[in-house]
């Protein structure tokens, strides 16, 4: 059991293991400190010319705050390995008060050549944000946590709210059926693997062409998609170029247009997004760019064909730092309900119906 | 004795001879009769024309003068920038033949570019490519590298199984389960991450891997 090794102190496999287990480094007046951790299963071993590292830390954090805790972001880098990136293990929907105690599970895996030895710790896990209840924010904020944290926090207060609604107008059964509905958008969504290259170009012998984006306009959006266009060739697709209006009243800061593709046969799934960083006053244009290719590859079958694109206006946020996100009649469309995920909020009730049914996911609700 | 001719005698009148001539005809008209008349002569017909030449006709018409002056003026430059054209190719022949030149080596430029993209094998040209795209120039003469080997061959990808940051054939993998609640998330600023409710614990988890502009 994992939530047993949670409890232990750091047991370390092996001796010679010692030397590359994870440095974690929190700041001295971070609302979070480490009180256990647990790399049981993780082990270094050669394989072939090259050595992999397969690292599983479970770590018991303990909330040191005033405040109750809704997200937190940890920032894991790997210099030795990959100087040019590094990931992030980010976890939302939470509602840790003071000095409680919660997990936190980081299972990664390093492969390097055996020639490149290491000189030191491979592994570094670092604190990047913690969001708290009155949506204030602590941390470095490198990856942009603070944004993420808070549309998260947006989302899920949103699903929770329209699930009492709908437990308020329609009583317990309203409720299951809606939570039905939604594990059967699940399983009918398409989910493809992507990989992504950036300034890349297409490495299809396809010929490359143009595509304009065709636009969803939600009724509420506080910005306008005008004209868009990107390159496709095959199974890629790149270099978005977007043009956008401000039909708000108030400045706005960030912005991201969902990019949902369609094959030749008519199936359509959600890309990606396509983020901007701007200043956009009321009633102004801006034109969006980026440089980046997807490709999505598929593991048998026939090869996808990219044919159409629709583009769609996922979240705003204001200069003032207010967010907009779509809302739920927004997400109710046809188009959108095919291709959006539910949203982490939604995926988590989701998954306490499966296990707690009906009356579990209402007092959970409730606790909110 | 040898008298000066016409010419001399008649230069000698109105004073125009050089100095050793001057001195020398003089020293002969002094002593010659005939050519004392001779010079008596010129200097009445000189008279005679000065006073004719002091008075201007009465039907002088100056605007047509003018504009006869002005036409020969006219004519005049016209005809110097004929003389000029005519004289420049002669002059202008080393320029032409040097903007021939750069385009000979411009066309065998081009020929050799496109002979050496075309030849060029994939995984080089991408490595060009790339190198190319991490130099800017900023100002003349000033070039901009990015800081270290940055976003060159850096891959970012997220399968069923994992995420996964590849570089020169290193990788750092962020491992979820294997789970149809897994959703992909793809950010063109370079970030990729799926989005699963762990089943230990409950929470929910978003990992994500970013390249190094992000």
């Amino acid at each position: 059991m994992r939530s047993s090794r949670i409890l232990g102190l750091t047991l370390v496999s092996s001796a010679a293991f010692a030397g590359v287990l994870p440095k974690i480094d929190l700041p001295k007046d971070s609302p979070v400190a480490v009180i256990a951790s647990d790399y049981g299963e993780s082990n270094e071993t050669a394989r072939g010319g090259a050595m992999l590292l397969d690292l599983h830390a479970a770590l018991t954090l303990r909330n040191s705050s005033q405040r109750r805790i809704r997200g937190i972001t940890f920032l894991v880098t790997a210099q030795e390995v990959t100087p040019g990136g590094k990931g992030s293990v980010t976890v939302t929907s939470l509602d840790v008060g003071p000095f409680e105690t919660f997990p936190l599970h980081i299972d990664l895996r390093l492969l390097r050549p055996l020639q490149a030895s290491s000189s030191g710790v491979p592994v570094q896990i670092g604190l990047d944000g913690v969001l708290f209840d009155d949506l204030s924010f602590y941390g470095a904020d490198k990856l942009g946590s603070r944004r993420t944290l808070t549309l998260n926090e947006f989302e899920a207060r949103r699903d929770r709210k329209y699930f009492k609604s709908l437990v308020a107008e329609g009583g317990p059964e309203r409720l299951r059926r809606e939570i039905l509905e939604s594990m059967d958008h699940s399983v009918d969504r398409p989910a493809l693997d992507v990989q992504m290259v950036r300034g890349g170009r297409a490495t299809n012998f396809e010929p490359e062409k143009q595509v304009q984006f065709a636009f969803l306009r939600l009724p509420d959006s506080p910005v306008d998609p005008m004209g868009g266009m990107a390159r496709i060739a095959g199974n890629e697709a790149r270099a978005p170029r977007l043009e956008v209006m401000n039909r708000s009243d108030r400045p706005i800061r960030y912005l991201e247009i969902g990019w949902i593709l369609e094959d030749h046969g008519g199936r359509q799934f959600l890309a990606g997004s396509v983020p901007a960083e701007l200043n956009l006053a009321p009633g102004q244009k801006s034109q969006i760019l980026e440089n980046a290719t997807l490709k999505f590859p598929t593991r048998g079958g026939a090869p996808l064909a990219i044919e159409a694109m629709t583009g769609f206006v996922s979240s705003v946020e204001f200069a003032d730092g207010s967010l907009w996100i779509p809302s739920r009649t927004d997400l109710g469309t046809p188009q959108l309900q095919r291709v959006m995920a539910p949203s982490g909020e939604e995926q988590r009730l989701i998954q306490i119906y499966r296990k707690k049914g009906l009356q579990g996911l209402i007092a959970e609700l409730n606790k909110f | 004795m040898k008298h000066p001719n016409q010419v001399q005698l008649a230069l000698w009148s109105g004073g125009d001879l050089g100095l050793w001539d001057r001195w020398r005809t003089g020293r002969h008209v002094a002593g010659c009769a005939s050519c004392a008349s001779e010079v008596q002569a010129l200097r009445a017909a000189r008279e005679q024309v000065r006073e004719v030449t002091a008075q201007l006709p009465d039907n002088l018409n100056w605007n047509q003068l003018a504009e006869e002056m002005t036409a020969n003026v006219r004519v005049g430059l016209a005809a110097g920038e004929a003389i000029a054209r005519f004289d420049k190719p002669a002059l202008s022949g080393r320029p032409r033949l040097g903007w021939n030149a750069a385009m000979v080596i411009a066309c065998a430029t081009v020929v050799f570019g496109a002979a050496f993209w075309i030849n060029l094998p994939r995984p080089q040209m991408d490595h060009l490519l790339s190198a190319l795209g991490r130099v800017r120039v900023e100002r003349i003469g000033k070039l901009v590298q990015h800081p270290a080997a940055a976003t060159e061959d850096v891959m970012l990808e997220a399968s069923s199984l994992s995420l996964d940051l590849s570089q020169n054939g290193r990788t750092l993998s962020l491992m979820h389960p294997h789970s149809d609640g897994v959703t992909v998330s793809v950010s063109m600023r370079g970030s990729v991450g799926v989005r699963y409710v762990d089943a230990d614990t409950g929470q929910v988890t978003t990992n994500k891997v970013y390249d190094a502009e992000q």
